[in-house]
């Protein structure tokens, strides 16, 4: 079904759904933006027009987060392990690149072990996306099978057209939720009509591509070129902000805590790009940049695709190229990759 | 910023090139969004056209000449040419090894900034161009002139050097940029007036963002260490989950490292993906080590470092 | 900032092995009479010491840190005071700057024979630190870490 509701009654929206639901919002965060509990009350948040700085996944995957904790008593060790999920979420304005990016999570975290932490987080959560009405000139997500309004891994699509939003049901449970609220009116053929046009107008505004066709043999193909790489890599500086930022990112490393008597076992976000990431006690098999930066690179667009069926791990959301310090461009870099080498064109 | 100075420029590579006194130069290239530059290395005087200067030539370049090979030419700013000077004194780079491209340099527009003051993001503007002492912000058909003073980065306020002393070649008329120190120095006078908790509980809300990305650490010319000292595992100095408290002591620590070195280029402040005000931090740094011990980083390539050096008498007042 | 009567301040004392270390031994064979809140390492010298100590030591919960060595001119190894009062004078400068009291980090030099300068001095840092209260600044409720 497809629904149709004023903006003025968005809050009245989130608060029914609030009854049922813990629900995230894009937030405001200094000069930043991210997801975060909505306060109850104030929909400001509608003004922010574009993607978060920091992506969706930090809601399910944290910068750091509590895997145990001890402590010391008199009869011996206590651990204390952090109890399940109290509530359902529901993750309200989540773009497309990030809901793609979140089923890409969803496969790394499940497929070989269940990751309990992003698991039991990631359980029992409503994905209500937002249609981009403005991408920025750095997003690509149409190359990458994606699109502004694409609506294939959320539960609810919305899109802003004039003062209304027009909600559509993607999932079942989506379905569930359009129902019986009182504040939507069900949405019209000329409504319709008119949410089709302002994707497409959207869909316009994705100005920068990126050549992935055979993409992951290209990349096999130039595996071994060094000159290719440290050409590639030469600027950057290895910092971690392209993978923290990056919603399909998901490395991470455990450390301890401890003090006198307890401690607490974390895990924080941590990037391949770091020149210590592989560093071993007897050698280091990514010491130069080049090597690290081709990580990368193959991972989101050739093993990540070998190792589950061909989807590709990036989802154009851009942030990496609008965040790296040295204004890297990963499209760039992806559009340098010699076309497939085939017998006709030897 | 002149287009004199990048056929300037570009002229001055081509003949380095050809009279093989490089065999690679470090400059600016257009970069992947509007109103931003790269860094780009060439090598050959056919890739000359590559290099371009403007008002957007924001990284501090001297970062890319350590562990570089070769004979290297480089494209300096005035902030980015007392680096270079600092990694000279630190023994990173030999000055014979190098050929120093002097931009002078009239500030550096802070897109951010304009992007805050017309409400607009920067790839929603068509056009921003500099007219004397104002930007003159183009939107669709919105026109808008800015003070120069409110859009430039706000280290450029405070630049103690715009055109290069430490150079081979100068490629334009000396420059200086509009100063104001003290807008330059607004955030830290304003932390100065505070009370030693609110300071902290400043700093600790501040922290509480960093996600221990580095970014601030990697640019920064003066980092250079092989290994870090948030990378010792024995002894761990600071844990290296993000922690308030941590992030803390590495941002502290690593303002203190640099003392005598930085030279308030900023990149550090302008890298930061969540938007902490670093600069507060090493402006402060550089303005204690210029009171305490009227040194200023990068000024004379045969200085010996501020922390290799001291004098019989200084800082008594201070010591039992 | 509560001053709960039964809190006795915690020191970290770093001493200068050929005379600040030598002064405070001094000190206790003499039978001076000083506080007893000071925990002391012995380092070679005043030199040895980095402004990540000094943070590590407040980190972990030390309510006062101070650093003593040789007097200007008289350092066993020449020069390890000098880099020492230059990298204090920055550290402290700037601790106060982020929020830090500034009685919390102290330096003195005390050389091998000031058995009463050391004891002065330990008087007086524990007093001062004292005033300004158990170290709070980085427990996140009221905990300190020590590990």
């Amino acid at each position: 079904m497809v629904k149709k509701i004023k903006q003025a009654d968005i809050g009245k929206l989130l608060e029914r759904w609030a009854k049922d639901y813990r629900i995230f919002v894009p937030s405001r965060d200094g000069e930043i933006t991210r997801f975060d509990r909505w306060d109850g009350k104030d929909t400001g948040f509608l003004s922010i027009y574009r993607n978060t700085v920091v992506p969706a996944k930090s809601v399910f995957f944290p910068v750091k987060e509590e895997m145990f904790s001890y402590k010391k008593d008199s009869t011996g060790y206590q651990l204390k392990v952090p109890g399940p999920s109290m509530s359902k979420k529901l993750l309200f304005g989540i773009r497309p690149c990030d809901a793609s990016a979140l089923a890409m999570l969803d496969v790394a975290f499940k497929e070989g072990y269940e990751d309990p932490y992003y698991l039991e987080k990631r359980r029992d959560t409503v994905l209500v996306g937002m249609t981009c009405l403005r991408p920025y000139d750095s997003c690509f997500c149409t190359s990458l099978g994606g699109g502004p309004g694409e609506s294939k891994n959320v539960d609810i699509m919305m899109t802003q057209v004039g003062d209304e939003y027009i909600l559509e049901g993607i999932t079942q449970k989506g379905e569930e939720l359009l129902a019986g609220v009182e504040y939507f009116t069900d949405a019209s053929e000329a409504d319709i009509s008119r949410l089709r046009s302002v994707k497409e107008g959207a869909l316009k505004q994705i100005t920068r591509k990126v050549n992935v066709k055979d993409i992951t043999q290209r990349i096999y193909d130039v595996i071994e070129n060094k000159e290719f790489w440290e050409t590639s890599a030469i600027k950057c500086v290895s910092c971690g902000v392209c993978t923290f930022f990056c919603p399909t990112c998901y490395c991470f490393d455990i450390s301890d805590e401890k003090e006198k008597g307890t401690g607490i076992r974390k895990r924080a976000w941590d990037s391949c790009q770091f020149p210590v990431y592989t560093k071993m006690p007897a050698e280091n098999p990514r010491e130069e940049k080049w090597r690290r930066v081709r990580q990368k690179v193959a991972h989101k667009y050739a093993y990540f695709p070998t190792l589950y069926g061909g989807t590709i791990s990036c989802t154009g959301c851009g942030r990496c190229i609008r965040l790296c310090p040295v204004s890297w461009d990963i499209t760039a870099v992806i559009n340098s990759v010699p076309e497939k080498v085939t017998t006709e064109s030897k | 910023m002149d287009k004199i100075l990048q056929d300037n420029l570009r002229k001055e590579v081509k003949a380095l090139f050809e009279q093989k006194k490089v065999d690679l130069v470090i400059g600016y290239e257009t970069g992947p969004t509007k109103f931003t530059t790269t860094p780009v290395l060439i090598k050959n005087s056919e890739e000359a056209d590559r290099l371009v200067i403007n008002d957007f030539i924001t990284s501090n370049l001297a970062k890319m000449l350590v562990k570089i090979k070769g004979k290297a030419g480089i494209v300096a700013k005035g902030c980015d040419s007392r680096s270079i000077v600092s990694l000279i004194q630190d023994h990173k780079v030999k000055r014979e090894n190098i050929v120093i491209i002097g931009v002078p340099c009239s500030g550096i527009i802070d897109v951010g900034k304009i992007s805050r003051l017309i409400g607009k993001e920067p790839d929603e503007i068509d056009d921003i161009t500099r007219e004397k002492d104002a930007v003159l912000v183009t939107s669709g058909s919105e026109k808008k002139s800015l003070p120069l003073k409110e859009v430039l980065y706000e280290h450029c306020l405070a630049c103690d050097l715009s055109t290069p002393a430490e150079c081979d070649v100068l490629i334009g008329e000396p420059a200086s940029p509009p100063l104001d120190k003290v807008a330059s120095l607004a955030k830290i006078n304003e932390m100065e007036k505070m009370t030693a908790e609110q300071r902290w509980q400043y700093w600790k809300e501040q922290m509480q963002r960093c996600t221990r990305c580095y970014a601030c650490r990697n640019v920064c010319p003066v980092c250079y260490c092989e290994r870090c000292f948030v990378e010792e595992s024995e002894p761990q100095w600071i844990n290296i989950a993000p922690n308030w408290q941590d992030n803390l002591i590495f941002q502290v620590i690593r303002s203190i490292h640099v003392a005598g070195r930085c030279t308030d280029c900023g990149n550090c402040e302008r890298a930061c993906p969540v938007g902490i005000p670093l600069r507060s931090l090493v402006r402060k740094m550089y303005d204690i080590v210029d009171e305490m011990f009227h040194y200023k980083a990068g000024t004379n390539k045969d200085d010996l470092p501020l922390m290799a050096s001291y004098e019989t008498r200084e800082a008594e007042e201070l010591i039992r | 900032m509560e001053q709960n009567s039964e809190w006795k301040p915690q020191i970290l004392g770093f001493l200068c092995k050929w005379c600040s270390y030598a002064g405070a031994d001094l000190a206790g064979t003499s039978r001076k009479k000083y506080p007893a809140n000071m925990r002391i390492m012995k380092i070679p010298c005043s030199g040895r010491i980095a402004p990540l100590f000094i943070l590590k030591a407040l980190r972990m919960g030390f309510d006062g840190v101070l650093v003593s060595g040789c007097h200007p001119g008289d350092c066993h190894y020449q020069t390890g005071n000098y880099r020492a009062r230059r990298r204090i004078a920055l550290t402290k400068k700037f601790l106060e700057y982020i929020g830090i009291e500034p009685q919390r980090v102290q330096a003195s030099w005390v050389s091998a024979s000031e058995a009463n300068k050391f004891a002065q001095v330990s008087e007086e840092v524990t007093k001062e630190v004292k005033e300004v209260g158990p170290n709070r600044l980085f427990s996140d409720n009221g905990q300190n870490i020590t590990g």
